[in-house]
């Protein structure tokens, strides 16, 4: 032991301090190793146990009218999800939830299954089912608040808005076309779990909020718009109805009215014909409105003044070959007059002296046959064929609106070009947008520049006769109080989907005008489109224009450039005999004459012919009863057959005989109106639904432009 | 003889550095859970500061007595006696978290292993003072002085805390190999601890698991890993420079008592690679001062007294941290001066008095 002592009393503390030494040292390369060396895959397992991040939708921008009034917003709701491991029993957590929410249950049962930290039970449910949840105390379940799109003002403007799906994606209108700058970027749910899959808390990365989309929408004349919209289509019985309101200076969309209609605010819309935006996404032949451009073209090419006397050839003309008959035999009419009366061979005369190349540029240079650049999605070019795919007879037909497709808002455009003094401003129906969380600091998207189009000189001339129209010719129905009204009726068949040839039924009324004629301050764009009974742009759209010009000037405080009427006269004018102002769809109708030369071997197919005559026989009729224009009796579908027609172009009409009453009862109302319309007679309607009683009974005869009774019912 | 001189300020400033350092980390790694639990993040927070300054004032009082009067048969036996008594006592009082540990006086509770360390050390440094002549009479010297830990190791491991009970022993272990215990009674004592250890690592089943899991973690990465990688991820996520203080995701119910055995973890990764080597190196400068103090007292009773308090703070420290870095297989031990811990922060602190006072009468 003295060894030990004597030896060196301090070494082994040396050792023990070395010991510890050696011990420090395996600690610091320990550390260094796990968090130097490992560092990548120890925070990636750390991140994998702890967060599950989840999605949370962000604030959607919201949409307002050129005033700053709210037409879509979003408000917060609430979205159901659970944390399952904290849930004592899924089974019956997931009935409970089912039974309120009106869901699966065993689908939300699985989805509690599924995860151990996070499921989602319901998204953005209403305030009222979320309440009742959360009275009831689940254990597990929590409250997310996210964003749902609402739009106040429901219907109005729909399409023009659109609408988002379930995630707030945009899917239609302006919703879909600027998508990318409503929508904002979502924010995150952090879910954390500890070490039992738990979970603890969350910590949010808040979304950001979109862009508002400020629109040139005006919401009052939007509203009168739609009101009189709602109206004629309850009046005409039509299928579908647009109206465009635009300001002719700068292009903008100040409403925009489409029928059928839908709510946005609805998730399920039932009718799909509905979401169409058919002011930018329907194709028809604008019928005679279209003459419109072919007399500014040739006015503008000089070829022609408004006082020029054109002999109109008592309704017929032969256009390489083939005959063209008018609906109307019209002697020598002025330019103007052609217009007014909208006589087809005059259109056809004026056209051929610009020939096809002019023309088709002029057709061009209005904004035909390209999209017009307006901010919403799904915009059709309309159909233009090339020059070089143009039949003999086809500069004949477009220049009375036939063998050429436009979309509404392509033809207003060419109203405005025309109101516009000659230049025409591409159409918008975004103002620009304005940063998340205020109205304020408008990103102005700057109009496109206009382009000449026609002169001013032909742009007056033409306001001038477009006048004329409705103070003298088929636009009268559409005359203002107190303001100078200009514009053109035009009103085209339909092709029938089913035998491609022009309908019997089926039109497509419209009237596009403006006002004052001198400094115009709204072009209007109506558009109706298989009205029943009276069909004719001038009997059914020029009112509809009347009523709906008249409403925006006052708005808009337009000053009356000619004096105010008495009420009464304009009930006079309103009461206007519709032969006044019937051009007729039968003037858009060719035959190939008789008469065509015969050693014409490519003669081209003509488009879908039928007799003029037959209908404006038609017109006849229907302008001595007021009544529906009768119909040959088998002609009792809505998509009629081609008439019974001779060579000769004259109809036989069985009228001795009258009309065998059919069978009304369980038809609903526009089946049973074209029905009668179809037949000649005339009905008395009550109620609502479907046909429930009749008087007289199916089966008995009545003369022609008899009445029958039809009590509706649901 | 000894002459009086300053205290010694590195073990001083160590020791205040790490003790601050412990509140701060104690808070961080229990605000969540004592807000969840006791429904205020301060909980614990509060309970460690009230601890802690009774501790600093304990080491202040203490570090001015002169050490050679705890050199006392009547002050030695009581703390001997009184721990012994409570370590017995445990076993008849309410169980905590499934262990007997706690003895509880009214709104304070008190672990009575803590307080066996002191007055092991003190028994150790006061029996073997006079008996360096004969320190390898196994009769005589071995075996009196080896009752008394054999005793405490039994009864600890009982409780049942078998990292204090190796504590224990390395305390044991260390002063006899200071006082000059030849190396082959070592190897004597090695013979019964071996089995009794493998039996106690081994045959208890959750001990089996800690140890398989120790040996790969990755196996069950769910079950018996789970601690072990906890831990792991917690240093890992660190980095160089941590996570920053407060911040830390892996106290929040991953880590098993974050504020205590863990609370190297959470401070790892919360504070990065440079936070955990200065904890280290501030125990390795506690060391050193210690082991120094040790040398230069001609004082026997001294020498063995610094010794083992030296020891208890810095194998503890290290062996906790061993655990927390998967050095050593987990061992429910606690870190001196930073877990949380009353008796412990408390009675570690008394003995640094004790150290300090011994620093002052050095050559």
């Amino acid at each position: 032991m003295p060894k030990t002592r004597s030896a060196n009393p301090n070494t082994r503390l040396y050792i023990l301090a070395g010991f510890l030494f050696f011990w420090f040292l395996a600690i610091c390369i320990r550390l260094v190793w796990v968090q130097v060396v490992d560092y990548a895959f120890f925070s990636k397992q750390a991140l994998k146990q702890q967060q599950r991040s989840i999605e949370v939708s962000p604030v959607r921008g919201y949409i307002y009218d050129r005033n700053g009034n709210q037409l879509a917003g979003s408000m917060a709701v609430d979205s159901v999800f659970a944390v399952p491991s904290e849930i004592p029993d899924t089974h019956s957590t997931a009935g409970i939830l089912a039974r309120i929410l009106r869901a699966d249950a065993t689908e939300i049962e699985n989805r509690l299954n599924a995860s151990h930290a996070f499921a989602w039970v319901a998204r953005k449910v209403d305030n009222q089912t979320s309440s009742r949840i959360r009275a009831l105390n689940l254990k597990g379940i929590y409250f997310q608040k996210e964003s749902k799109r609402f739009y106040p003002k429901h219907e109005l403007a729909a399409q023009v808005l659109g609408y988002v799906g379930l995630d707030d994606e945009g899917l239609g209108g302006i919703e879909r076309e600027y998508e990318s700058r409503l929508k904002g970027k979502p924010g995150t749910m952090l879910i954390s779990m500890d070490a039992k899959r738990r979970w603890f808390g969350r910590v949010e990365k808040n979304p950001d909020l979109g862009e508002n989309v400020v629109l040139t929408i005006d919401e009052k004349i939007q509203y009168i718009a739609e009101r009189e919209l709602e109206q004629a289509m309850h009046d005409t019985q039509a299928e579908a109805g647009t109206i465009i309101v635009q300001n002719p200076h700068t292009g903008e969309v100040l409403a925009l009215a489409n029928r059928p209609t839908f709510d946005p605010n609805v998730f399920r819309i039932p009718n799909v014909q509905a979401l169409k935006n058919r002011a930018v996404s329907d194709v028809y032949e604008p019928g005679s409105t279209f003459k419109v451009v072919t007399l500014a073209a040739a006015i503008e090419e000089k070829l022609t003044n408004p006082d020029e006397v054109i002999d109109c050839q008592m309704g017929s003309i032969i256009v390489n070959g083939l005959r063209i008959h008018d609906h109307h035999p019209y002697g020598g009419l002025t330019v103007a007059q052609i217009l007014q009366h909208s006589s087809d061979v005059g259109a056809i005369k004026i056209a051929l002296r610009l020939g096809e190349e002019r023309f088709d540029r002029y057709i061009r240079a209005f904004g035909f046959g390209s999209q017009t650049g307006i901010e919403l999605p799904g915009e059709t070019r309309g159909l233009t064929r090339p020059v070089s795919r143009w039949s003999k007879v086809s500069i004949g037909a477009i220049s009375m609106g036939q063998e050429i497709g436009v979309s509404p808002v392509q033809l207003i455009s060419m109203i405005s070009t025309i109101a516009n003094d000659g230049v025409y401003v591409p159409s918008r129906i975004v103002m620009g947008t304005t940063a998340p969380r205020s109205t304020a600091q408008l990103v102005a998207f700057h109009p496109m520049e206009g382009k000449r189009v026609i002169s001013p000189m032909t742009a007056a001339q033409m306001k001038h006769m477009m006048e004329n129209v409705v103070l003298n010719g088929t636009g009268k129905s559409a005359i203002l109080n107190g303001y100078s009204t200009a514009g053109k009726t035009g009103t085209a068949q339909k092709t029938d989907p089913a035998t491609g040839r022009y309908s019997k039924s089926h039109y497509i009324a419209s009237f596009s005008g403006f006002a004052p004629v001198n400094n115009p301050a709204v072009t209007v764009l109506v558009v109706l489109d298989s009205p029943v009974g009276l069909h004719e742009g001038g009997q059914v759209a020029a009112p509809v224009f009347s009523r709906v010009a008249q409403q925006v000037l006052a708005y808009l405080n337009v000053t009356h450039d000619v004096d105010l009427q008495d009420p009464r006269w304009l009930l006079l004018r309103a009461k206007v005999k519709p032969e006044d102002v019937a051009e007729g769809a039968a003037e858009q109708i060719i035959t190939i004459a008789e008469a065509g030369p015969p050693g014409q071997p490519e003669a081209p197919a003509a488009p879908p012919t039928s007799d003029a005559r037959l209908m404006a026989a038609a017109y006849k009729q229907t302008a001595a009863s007021q009544a529906p224009a009768p119909q040959p009796a088998e002609t009792a579908g809505t998509v009629a057959p081609v008439a019974p027609v001779r060579a000769n172009g004259t109809v036989v009409l069985d009228v001795a005989g009258g009309v065998v009453v059919p069978d009304f009862t369980g038809k609903p109302l526009r089946a049973a109106l074209e029905e009668a319309q179809a037949l000649g007679i005339e009905l008395e309607v009550s109620g609502s639904g479907v046909a429930r009683s009749q008087s007289p009974a199916a089966g008995s005869k009545i003369p022609h432009g008899g009445h029958v009774s039809v009590r509706f019912g649901r | 003889m000894a002459k009086q001189v300053g205290i010694d300020k590195w073990m001083f400033a160590s020791t205040l550095v790490l003790v601050a350092l412990g509140v701060v980390m104690v808070f961080s790694a229990s605000a969540v859970m004592a807000g969840e639990r006791f429904g205020s993040p301060y909980h614990f927070l509060l309970r460690q500061l009230g601890w802690v300054l009774a501790g600093l004032a304990a080491m202040a009082v203490i570090m001015n007595i002169d050490y050679r009067r705890w050199k006392h048969p009547g002050i030695v036996f009581t703390l001997l006696g009184i721990t012994t008594l409570l370590l017995v006592a445990v076993f008849f009082l309410d169980r905590s978290h499934n262990t007997h540990r706690w003895v509880k006086l009214g709104a304070m509770s008190f672990q009575p292993s803590e307080l066996a360390k002191p007055a092991l050390i003190l028994f150790l440094a006061f029996f073997l003072e006079n008996r360096t002549r004969m320190i390898d009479d196994w009769r005589h010297t071995l075996l009196p002085a080896v009752i008394p830990a054999a005793l405490f190791a039994i009864l600890i491991v009982k409780q049942p805390d078998l990292g204090t009970a190796i504590v224990c022993l390395g305390i044991t272990a260390a002063i006899f190999y200071i006082a000059g215990v030849r190396l082959r009674y070592f190897a004597y004592a090695a013979i019964p601890l071996i089995p009794a250890l493998y039996i106690l690592l081994f045959h208890v089943g959750w001990r089996r698991d800690r140890m398989l899991a120790f040996l790969n973690p990755w196996a069950d990465p769910q079950g018996k890993g789970f601690h072990i990688i906890q831990s792991l991820i917690a240093v890992g996520t660190g980095g160089l420079t941590g996570i920053g203080l407060m911040e830390g995701k892996q106290k929040l119910f991953y880590l098993p008592e974050p504020h205590t055995d863990f609370i190297y973890a959470v401070a790892s990764e919360e504070l990065g690679l440079i936070g955990a080597i200065i904890i280290v190196a501030l125990f390795s400068i506690f060391a050193w001062r210690g082991f120094r103090t040790a040398l230069r007292t001609r004082d026997t009773f001294g020498r063995y007294l610094a010794t083992g308090i030296t020891t208890m703070i810095v194998l503890q420290a290290f062996f906790n941290i061993s655990v927390v870095l998967a050095l050593l297989p987990t061992k429910g031990i606690t870190l001196p001066f930073i877990s949380y811990g009353g008796t412990s922060v408390f009675v570690m602190l008394a003995s640094v008095g004790v150290l300090l006072n011994i620093t002052q009468q050095t050559e």
